[in-house]
C-alpha cells in the first residue's frame, strides 16, 4: 500500500478501473460497515463485531465469507449483493487524518498509488476536460463522506453496547452438506438474553441514543449466516460435479 | 438453635484486609435482607507493610470472581503481566547461569511425561537445551520481553498463562473502593484500643477510640506483623521455620525507570547473592527491589553493599528500607472465632509469592466454609487449620527446594542451607525418590496442593538436578510422543515470539484503550 493525498494538481491525469475491486473484494471475508448503512447491508449480510488488531476494541463488519481472505459474493466478476459496503466502493480512495502543527485533524482524501484499481486503461478519470469533477468522483467523494460522517456514530453505537455488556462471542459452528466442519472464531455480537433482560432505564437510554434500531438490526442480521452457509455449499456442490 | 453468622469484622486494611472483605461480601452480599454483614476497620496511625507486589495466576480468577475489571486493575494498581521467575546464579553462581519457573506447564502435562525424556537426551549431552526452555515456550517470549496476550485477548484471558506485578498500596487502595462502592462493605476508619474477651475464649468485642464496641460473630485478624487478635489477645504461639529457612531481613528499594518508555520485564527476577536474593519486579512507572538475606550470615553494610551494586548509580538517590522478618507461621491460624490471614498469619520469604496466593486461598476457604452456626464453627475451625497448615508445609518444601540443589560455595549461608539436618523429612523423601523419577502428580495427592508436579520439575532442573532412569530405562525407549512435543514447544515458540507485542507496549495499550470483556 502506497497512500497518497489526492491533489488535482498531481493526479488530475490519474485513471481508474473499477471492475477491479473484485479482485480486493475476492478475499476479503470482512468489511467494516458504518452504522448508517445498517439498513441495506443487513439484506445480504451478518454485521458482526470484531476487534481491532491494533487496539483490540470493537467495529461492525459485514461478514461476506466464512473462513479468512474467502468472499461468497464474489462470482469471478461481480459482487452478488443489492448493498456493496461502502468500504469496498470507495476503492482505491479512503480518507486520512492529517495532524496539523496547531494539533487540529484536517481530514484529507488519499489514493492508494499500489492499488490496482489504479491503471491508464482505467475506465474511470476524476476530473473531465473541463477541470470539473466526474459524476464517478462525484460518486466516489458521497462514499467516503458518508464513511466520515458516521464514524463517530459507529464508535459510539459500538461504545453503547459494550458499556452494557451486552457484546458476546458468536460460536459458528457448521458442518457443511460435505460433512466437513467449519469453526469461525473471533465474531462477535448482540447477547440476546442479555439485551432482553436490559434494565427500563439501560433500554430507555438505547433508544434515545438512536441505538436501539441498529441493535435489532444487528441481532436479526444473524439470520443470514444461513445464506452464507447455503452460499458455500453451493460452491463445493459445484466443485464436486466439476470433479465427478 | 445455637448462636447464628451473621457478621464478620475484618481487622486491618492492607491487601489481606480488604480481599478478605471484597472475597466474603462478593459470595454473601447479595442485597437481600438476610446478607451477612461485612465490616474492616483500619487504623489511620498505623500504615501497611505494601512490599507484597507478586501474585499467582490465581489472582486473575479472584478479581474477576470480585466483579472488577481487569482494564481498571491495570489503570489503577500500576500493573504489570508477570509470566513466572527467572532464577539468576542459584545453580552455580556463574554470571550465566540462570533458570525459569513459568506459569505454563511442560508441554503434554500431565498425561506425557516430557521431563524423563528430557533427562535421557541432556544427560551427558551439554548442547540440550535447559529443561525449562526445551518443554516450554514462555521462556522464549520472556526473555524477548513479550506480554503473555494480545490486545485483542478478552480480559483474564491469555495466550499464555501469567500473573500481576502491582502496588501493593494502590492495590488496598482499589479493592477499599470496590468493597465500599459496589459490595456494601462498612468501613470504620478507628483505632482498636483493646480486643474483648468472652468467657469462653473467644473474642468479645473490640473497644474502639471513636465508635464504642465493635461486635461480630467472626473476626478477621489481618493486622500484619501486629497479630494484635490471634496473637496478643488469643496468644496463639508462633512458629518459627528458621532452621529451614534463614532469610529474616529485607532491604526494600523503589527504583525509578530512567526513561518513561523502558521495557517492563515481564516476570519477576531472583538474583542470588552471599547471603540471600535480591527480587526485581518491574511495575509500569518503577521497579520494586529488595534483597532478603540472613542477618546470621552477613552484615546489614554488607547487604547494603551487594544491593547498591545491583541497583547501579540509581541507589545514590534512595533510601533502602529495612524490614525484620521472621520465617514461620502460627500454631493454629483459626482460634475460636477469629482467624488470621496475610502477615498474622505468618511470613515466608517472597521467593514463589506465596504471600497474595496465601491470602486468596484462605479468604475464599472462609467465605466457602463461612459456619451457619457458632456451634459448628469449631469444626469448621480445625478443618482450616489442617488445610492451611498443610499448605504452609509445602511452600516451606518448595522454597527449601530452591536452596538444598545449589552448587554455591561462596559463602555459610549457601553451605549451610545444604546440611540435611536443615532439609525437612518430607522434602528428603521427595528428592530420594526423584533421584530415580520425575516428580508426578503421584507424589502430590492432596486436594490442597500449593505447587503442581511441574513447579517441582522446573526447579529441580532448573537447578542441574539429574536423574539416574537406568533402571527404568524402557520407559524412555519409545521417544516419538516425546519428539512430537519438543517439536510442538519449537513451534509455539517460533508464533508467539512472532505475534506477541511487548510487554511495555500492550501495558500502554490496556491504559488507552481497554481489554474487551469478551
Amino acid at each position: 500500500m502506497h497512500l497518497v493525498e489526492l491533489s488535482r494538481q498531481h493526479h488530475g491525469g490519474l485513471r481508474i478501473d473499477p471492475a477491479r475491486i473484485g479482485e480486493q473484494a475476492a478475499r476479503c471475508h470482512m468489511v467494516p460497515v458504518v452504522v448508517s448503512e445498517f439498513r441495506r447491508a443487513l439484506a445480504d449480510f451478518p454485521i458482526v463485531l470484531a476487534k481491532s488488531q491494533d487496539t483490540g476494541q470493537f467495529s461492525p463488519y459485514a461478514l461476506m465469507g466464512l473462513a479468512p481472505e474467502e468472499n461468497l459474493f464474489w462470482d469471478g466478476s461481480r459482487i452478488d449483493a443489492a448493498h456493496v459496503p461502502l468500504n469496498l466502493r470507495r476503492l482505491p480512495f479512503s480518507i486520512g487524518m492529517d495532524q496539523q502543527p496547531d494539533g487540529a485533524v484536517r481530514n484529507a482524501v488519499c489514493v492508494d498509488m499500489e492499488s490496482p484499481l489504479v491503471s491508464k486503461a482505467g475506465s474511470e478519470a476524476l476530473v473531465d476536460g473541463e477541470g470539473r469533477d466526474t459524476a464517478y468522483f462525484m460518486e466516489i467523494q458521497k462514499v467516503l463522506y458518508e464513511l466520515l460522517s458516521f464514524r463517530l456514530a459507529t464508535e459510539q453505537f459500538v461504545q453503547a453496547l459494550a458499556a452494557r455488556d451486552l457484546i458476546a462471542e458468536l460460536r459458528l459452528d457448521i458442518v457443511l452438506e460435505s460433512g466437513k466442519p467449519l469453526v469461525l472464531t473471533g465474531l462477535y455480537g448482540l447477547d440476546e438474553d442479555k439485551f432482553n433482560r436490559l434494565a427500563d432505564a439501560d433500554l430507555a437510554g438505547l433508544r434515545q441514543d438512536g441505538h436501539l434500531t441498529l441493535a435489532y438490526a444487528m441481532l436479526l442480521s444473524t439470520a443470514r449466516i444461513q445464506s452464507l452457509i447455503d452460499r458455500r455449499n453451493r460452491l463445493e456442490g459445484q466443485d464436486r460435479a466439476w470433479f465427478q | 438453635m445455637s448462636e447464628r453468622i451473621k457478621s464478620v469484622c475484618i481487622v486491618g486494611g492492607g491487601s489481606a484486609g480488604w480481599l478478605a472483605a471484597a472475597v466474603i461480601a462478593a459470595r454473601h452480599r447479595a442485597g437481600h435482607p438476610d446478607d451477612i454483614e461485612v465490616t474492616l476497620i483500619e487504623s489511620e496511625a498505623i500504615g501497611i507493610l505494601g512490599v507484597g507486589e507478586g501474585t499467582w495466576p490465581t489472582m486473575r480468577n479472584t478479581l474477576r470472581k470480585i466483579g472488577v475489571s481487569e482494564t481498571d486493575f491495570f489503570r489503577e494498581c500500576n500493573a504489570s503481566f508477570k509470566q513466572g521467575a527467572k532464577f539468576a546464579r542459584w545453580a552455580s553462581g556463574a554470571e550465566d547461569d540462570f533458570y525459569y519457573h513459568p506459569l505454563v506447564l511442560p508441554e503434554g502435562f500431565p498425561s506425557l511425561d516430557l521431563a524423563s525424556f528430557w533427562n535421557h537426551y541432556a544427560t551427558g549431552n551439554d548442547s540440550v537445551p535447559s529443561f525449562s526452555d526445551a518443554v516450554c515456550f514462555q521462556e522464549a517470549v520472556c526473555e524477548k520481553g513479550l506480554a503473555p496476550k494480545l490486545i485483542t485477548t478478552a480480559e483474564y484471558g491469555c495466550v499464555a498463562n501469567y500473573a500481576y506485578h502491582l502496588d501493593a498500596n494502590k492495590f488496598a487502595q482499589f479493592l477499599k473502593k470496590h468493597c465500599t462502592a459496589k459490595l456494601g462493605v462498612r468501613h470504620v476508619i478507628d483505632e482498636v484500643d483493646e480486643v474483648a474477651l468472652a468467657g469462653n475464649g473467644d473474642v468479645s468485642h473490640l473497644v474502639t477510640r471513636r465508635n464504642g464496641d465493635l461486635r461480630a460473630d467472626l473476626y478477621v485478624d489481618c493486622t500484619g506483623f501486629n497479630a494484635l487478635l490471634i496473637g496478643k489477645a488469643l496468644g496463639v504461639p508462633f512458629r518459627p521455620c528458621t532452621d529451614v529457612l534463614f532469610i529474616d531481613r529485607a532491604l526494600a528499594v523503589q527504583v525509578p525507570y530512567d526513561t518513561p518508555d523502558q521495557p517492563i520485564v515481564p516476570y519477576t527476577v531472583s538474583t542470588a547473592q552471599t547471603n540471600g536474593w535480591i527480587w526485581d519486579i518491574g511495575l509500569q512507572n518503577r521497579r520494586g527491589v529488595g534483597y532478603v538475606y540472613s542477618s546470621a550470615h552477613g552484615s546489614p553494610e554488607q547487604a547494603e553493599a551487594e544491593l547498591a551494586a545491583y541497583v547501579g548509580p540509581a541507589i545514590e538517590a534512595l533510601q533502602p528500607r529495612e524490614i525484620r522478618i521472621q520465617s514461620g507461621h502460627r500454631e493454629q491460624f483459626w482460634k475460636g472465632n477469629c482467624v488470621a490471614v496475610g502477615l498474622s498469619a505468618g511470613f515466608l520469604e517472597p521467593l514463589e509469592a506465596s504471600a497474595l496466593v496465601l491470602i486468596e486461598l484462605s479468604v475464599e476457604m472462609i467465605s466457602a466454609m463461612l459456619p451457619a452456626t457458632r456451634e459448628t464453627m469449631p469444626i469448621t475451625a480445625r478443618r482450616f487449620n489442617e488445610i492451611t497448615r498443610y499448605r504452609w508445609d509445602r511452600i516451606i518444601d518448595f522454597l527449601k527446594l530452591h536452596y538444598c540443589l545449589s552448587e554455591r560455595d561462596d559463602s555459610d549461608f549457601w553451605r549451610d542451607n545444604r546440611d540435611p539436618a536443615t532439609i525437612p523429612d518430607s522434602l528428603r523423601e521427595q528428592l530420594a525418590l526423584w533421584r530415580y523419577r520425575a516428580p508426578g502428580d503421584q507424589d502430590f495427592s492432596s486436594n490442597n496442593e500449593m505447587f503442581p508436579a511441574a513447579s517441582y520439575q522446573y526447579v529441580l532442573f532448573g537447578m542441574g538436578f539429574k536423574m539416574d532412569l537406568s533402571e527404568r530405562s524402557y520407559l524412555v525407549r519409545d521417544t516419538g510422543r516425546a519428539d512430537e512435543a519438543f517439536r510442538r514447544t519449537a513451534a509455539l515458540k517460533e508464533k508467539w515470539t512472532r505475534t506477541l507485542p511487548k510487554n511495555r507496549e500492550l501495558i500502554d495499550k490496556i491504559l488507552e484503550y481497554g481489554m474487551a470483556r469478551v
